[in-house]
């Protein structure tokens, strides 16, 4: 496994003006930070997806579903009258699915989230603590024998404090 | 956006180094503190449970026809609360208001405490409560099912998702924070929170993951702690007794319940910068837009107040003149209620002047004030209005007995402990929506983003 | 095929009825004459022992714990020797859209083919939401497991049972008696007469002011006194359509009724 170079930036504009111009050359380029980054590195990395939308759609709809089909379901199952009501009654019935399916929705979310980030995983990946405190970090991959100094001096030329060579495990 | 912003320039190490201070340094106060309410939780409400349970619910001073009297006005109470951290979190994020960062995480775990203790709640009151799975949904092979007509399902329904949801949010917002947690601590500590912080790298994919997911957190909660109160109140709104069965009790609760929240949010806060020494993080702008969100609230109240009273009055029926008439004046419940009237809209009315705002002391006592009258309010609705349901021969009297006031009080310790805990096992000051609000370094132009 | 949805469009009109039932088996109604009303309480007495109803003492009743499924309530107004009394006796009502029906989370409460409202016993959690929905304040709740001193426990009715603490009840018409009459009725094959059936508050009546019967059969005695001109039932605007009709009193002095 090669290693990859991450470089540690003190300023945003300086390392999304390296990640920008290594993208362009080639190379895997990730960033690590510790607050997120959204507008600022669209226009370096690209335009992102949003998938998670999908999977909140589909959890209102299916938790809203379940709740008519649970409310209604077992009202005719187990019949009992009360109150002078009737058994299929639309106030509850919107009520509860109104209830599951935000709550089902928020599964969905979630779900959506672990499996779209890759999240929990343990084991144990390129990491430099200082990346979460004020550091910004570069990881760039998929470099070949020969180019880490030039890659290295591209990082350093837009003003990197450090550049760290870390194994991949 | 860009100029007010609420926290002076910090580096950013300082903010990780401070959250991990107030997690791992502990003065001998926190400790007389957490033992006190320990203390209470199990000599306030652990023993006089134990009682009820053993000898029947003849211990408290319910009777025909006050069945419901203290404890379900505490269980409305602690929900009220509960609205504190869903108003800041969701409803603040919505609206991309900059002040809300340093002080949503500690709102947020006040939310799901409050919704834990008003769930004790609904146990204590409850006749038999060893039976209380039977309120749950499950297959059988009795042919039993539930009535999901009745507003106490709503309940169950209602709060359980709002549980479930405001844990999920408090979590899902914290996952970052955890992993900074996790890079400076060591021991058991480091083990729990490497396995919370679900190996978070802060990639710029798992940023963009939890930017988009976050807003669908705020945009389900909303609607949910809405419709949680609303629920809550047609407990009472959907029966024909005269005090309750009114129209505007769903409005009435869940702006009391935004009330009651902002208000328990700026007492915590007082008490938490002052404790934790995070007064740099939670300044007096923050309690300026409190404030001013306070007033907001408070003027709102009153009105529906007024509305209550004003309909209750035009509409002439003798019950409801009744009602009404226990309740503003007949002592001793006249005295509780102008309490009320002052305590919530009198004396927030002072939030007005900016120098009140700014200032530490008169916010606590203002807040104070603003809870001790939400309480008032929800134990005047039980209390006044059951007592003088139809037949004037059944009328009477409901005072709470000593193990029902022991149990509210045992409720307040339980919130306290569980806020102690939460204080020392979690970070209560988001670590990157500071840095957010502190703002990116940019070498070339300065400014947020 | 056309069967089958002719067969779920029955079922979707049955679901959708307010109330479910078409018809009620017999709908049993209590007619209270409060002209013959003389407040003597044989009634609540009479209650107390068919239905196993525990003593709660002088403290219970300071309490307002008081057990009595049905009471008499008394007004009384204006001086001696100008007094008027009004008595009155408030059992459960028996409304066919009884509002305490719907509060109950564990349907412990629900309204069966007679037209009853019944209250199962092993059922309630003890929600208090059905007695906090009673209009009419008729539901009583077993704050203490109640066990009757010796020897009264020997007087215990043995066709009904003992509630333990925590559970809720109310009058049931006497239910027991009503399901004797109709096991009866059904194994010689016919439907029960009128005055076959008497609770334990109608049987024990010395001036015959209650009278239960069947509202279906034209011909009972309640129908026939339901006609009555002097009929209304109590919180008739409150729409809970209780089974419980009461007939106004003629005051003596030439007034008309007693309001």
């Amino acid at each position: 496994m090669n290693p990859v170079l991450l470089g540690l930036y003190k300023y945003v504009d300086d390392m999304i003006d390296a990640a920008g111009r290594l993208r362009d050359s080639g190379y895997e380029v990730s960033i690590l930070s510790p607050i997120p980054l959204g507008h600022e590195i669209e226009e370096a990395l690209g335009e992102p997806k949003n998938h998670i939308r999908y999977f909140t759609f589909a959890g209102a709809i299916c938790g809203f579903l379940f709740g008519i089909i649970f409310t209604l379901g077992t009202a005719a199952m187990y019949v009992l009258p009360r109150g002078g009501r009737p058994i299929f009654s639309a106030t509850p019935t919107l009520l509860i699915s109104y209830e599951t399916s935000i709550l089902i929705g928020v599964f969905f979310t979630l779900i959506g989230f672990f499996l779209m980030a890759r999240l929990p995983y343990y084991k144990k990946r390129v990491y430099d603590p200082e990346v979460n405190v004020d550091s910004f970090g570069l990881l760039v991959d998929g470099i070949r024998e020969d180019k880490y100094g030039e890659v290295e001096r591209v990082l350093k030329e837009h003003g990197a404090k450090e550049v760290k060579r870390l194994e991949k495990e | 956006m860009g100029s007010d912003r609420t926290i002076e320039q910090i580096p950013y190490e300082d903010v990780n180094a401070d959250v991990v201070r107030t997690m791992t340094e502990t003065g001998r106060l926190y400790y007389i503190f957490l033992f006190l309410s320990m203390a209470g939780v199990v000599v306030l409400w652990g023993l006089p449970w134990a009682y009820q349970i053993y000898t029947g619910q003849g211990v408290t001073g319910l009777q025909t026809p006050a069945f419901w009297g203290i404890y379900l006005a505490n269980f409305i109470f602690w929900i009220g609360i509960s609205h504190s951290g869903t108003l800041l979190s969701a409803i603040l994020f919505i609206t991309q208001t900059p002040w809300r960062r340093s002080i949503y995480r500690s709102a947020e775990a006040m939310t799901f405490f409050s919704v834990m203790t008003a769930s004790i709640f609904v146990f204590v009151h409850m006749g038999r409560p060893w039976n209380f799975y039977w309120t749950v949904p499950y297959p059988n092979q009795r042919g039993l099912w539930l009535n999901f007509m009745s507003p106490l399902m709503f309940d169950v329904f209602a709060i359980s998702t709002y549980a479930t949801s405001s844990m999920i949010f408090l979590y899902f917002g914290s996952i970052p924070d955890l992993a900074a947690v996790r890079d400076r601590v060591k021991g058991w500590r480091k083990e729990v929170y490497t396995i919370l912080s679900l190996g978070w790298r802060g990639t710029d994919a798992e940023w963009h993951w939890l930017t988009k997911a976050y807003p669908f957190f705020a945009v389900f909660i909303i609607p949910l702690a809405v419709s949680v109160h609303s629920i809550v109140s047609w407990d009472f709104a959907l029966s024909k007794v005269p005090g309750l069965s009114k129209t505007i009790f769903a409005p009435y609760f869940v702006v009391g319940a935004i009330y009651s929240g902002s208000a328990g949010i700026v007492t915590l806060m007082i008490f938490l910068r002052r404790g934790l020494k995070i007064e740099k993080y939670i300044t007096k702008t923050h309690f300026d837009k409190l404030g001013m969100l306070l007033v907001v609230m408070s003027l709102i109240w009153s009105y529906i107040n007024v509305v209550e009273v004003f309909t209750g009055w035009y509409a002439d029926t003798s019950f409801e003149t009744e009602s009404l008439r226990y309740r503003m004046f007949t002592p001793p419940f006249s005295y509780m209620y102008w309490l009320m009237i002052f305590t919530n809209t009198v004396m927030p009315l002072f939030l007005i002047f900016r120098k009140v705002r700014r200032s530490m002391a008169p916010a606590l006592i203002i807040s104070l004030g603003i809870n001790v009258g939400m309480w008032i309010e929800r134990y005047l609705i039980i209390a006044t209005s059951l007592p003088r349901k139809f037949h004037p021969y059944m009328w009477n009297d409901y005072i709470p007995s000593l193990v029902e006031v022991s149990i509210t009080l045992g409720s307040f310790c339980f919130f306290t402990m569980m806020f102690l805990m939460f204080v020392k096992l979690w970070p209560s000051v988001s670590i990157y929506e500071v840095k957010e609000d502190i703002g990116i370094p940019f070498r070339r132009k300065k400014g947020h983003h | 095929m056309s069967s089958i949805f002719k067969r779920i469009k029955d079922k979707l009109a049955d679901y959708r009825r307010p109330g479910y039932y078409k018809e009620f088996d017999y709908h049993w109604a209590i007619v209270v004459d409060i002209d013959r009303c003389n407040g003597c309480e044989a009634c609540v007495v009479a209650c107390y022992a068919e239905n196993n109803i525990p003593v709660v003492g002088k403290k219970g009743c300071d309490d307002a714990r008081i057990f009595n499924w049905i009471r008499i309530e008394k007004y009384i107004e204006g001086e001696y020797p100008d007094v008027r009394v009004k008595f009155i006796p408030i059992m459960c009502q028996q409304c066919d859209r009884a509002p305490c029906e719907i509060g109950c989370p564990v349907y412990a409460t629900y309204h069966n083919q007679d037209g009853l409202n019944v209250q199962v016993y092993n059922r309630c959690v003890g929600t208090f939401t059905c007695a906090t929905y009673c209009p009419y304040d008729v539901r009583r709740f077993n704050w203490f497991t109640y066990k009757p001193d010796k020897p009264l426990d020997e007087q215990l009715n043995p066709d009904v049972t003992v509630r333990e603490m925590g559970v809720m009840e109310k009058c049931t018409f006497c239910i027991q008696r009503i399901r004797y009459a109709k096991d009866a009725a059904k194994d010689e094959e016919r439907r029960v007469r009128d005055g076959e059936i008497k609770p334990a508050c109608v049987q024990s009546c010395p001036t015959g002011a209650l009278t239960f019967g069947d509202l279906k059969d034209q011909n009972s005695e309640v129908s026939r006194l339901a006609r009555s001109r002097r009929r209304y039932r109590v919180f008739e605007e409150l729409n809970a359509d209780p089974s419980v009709i009461y007939l106004k009193r003629v005051m003596g002095n030439g007034k008309r009724s007693h309001d």
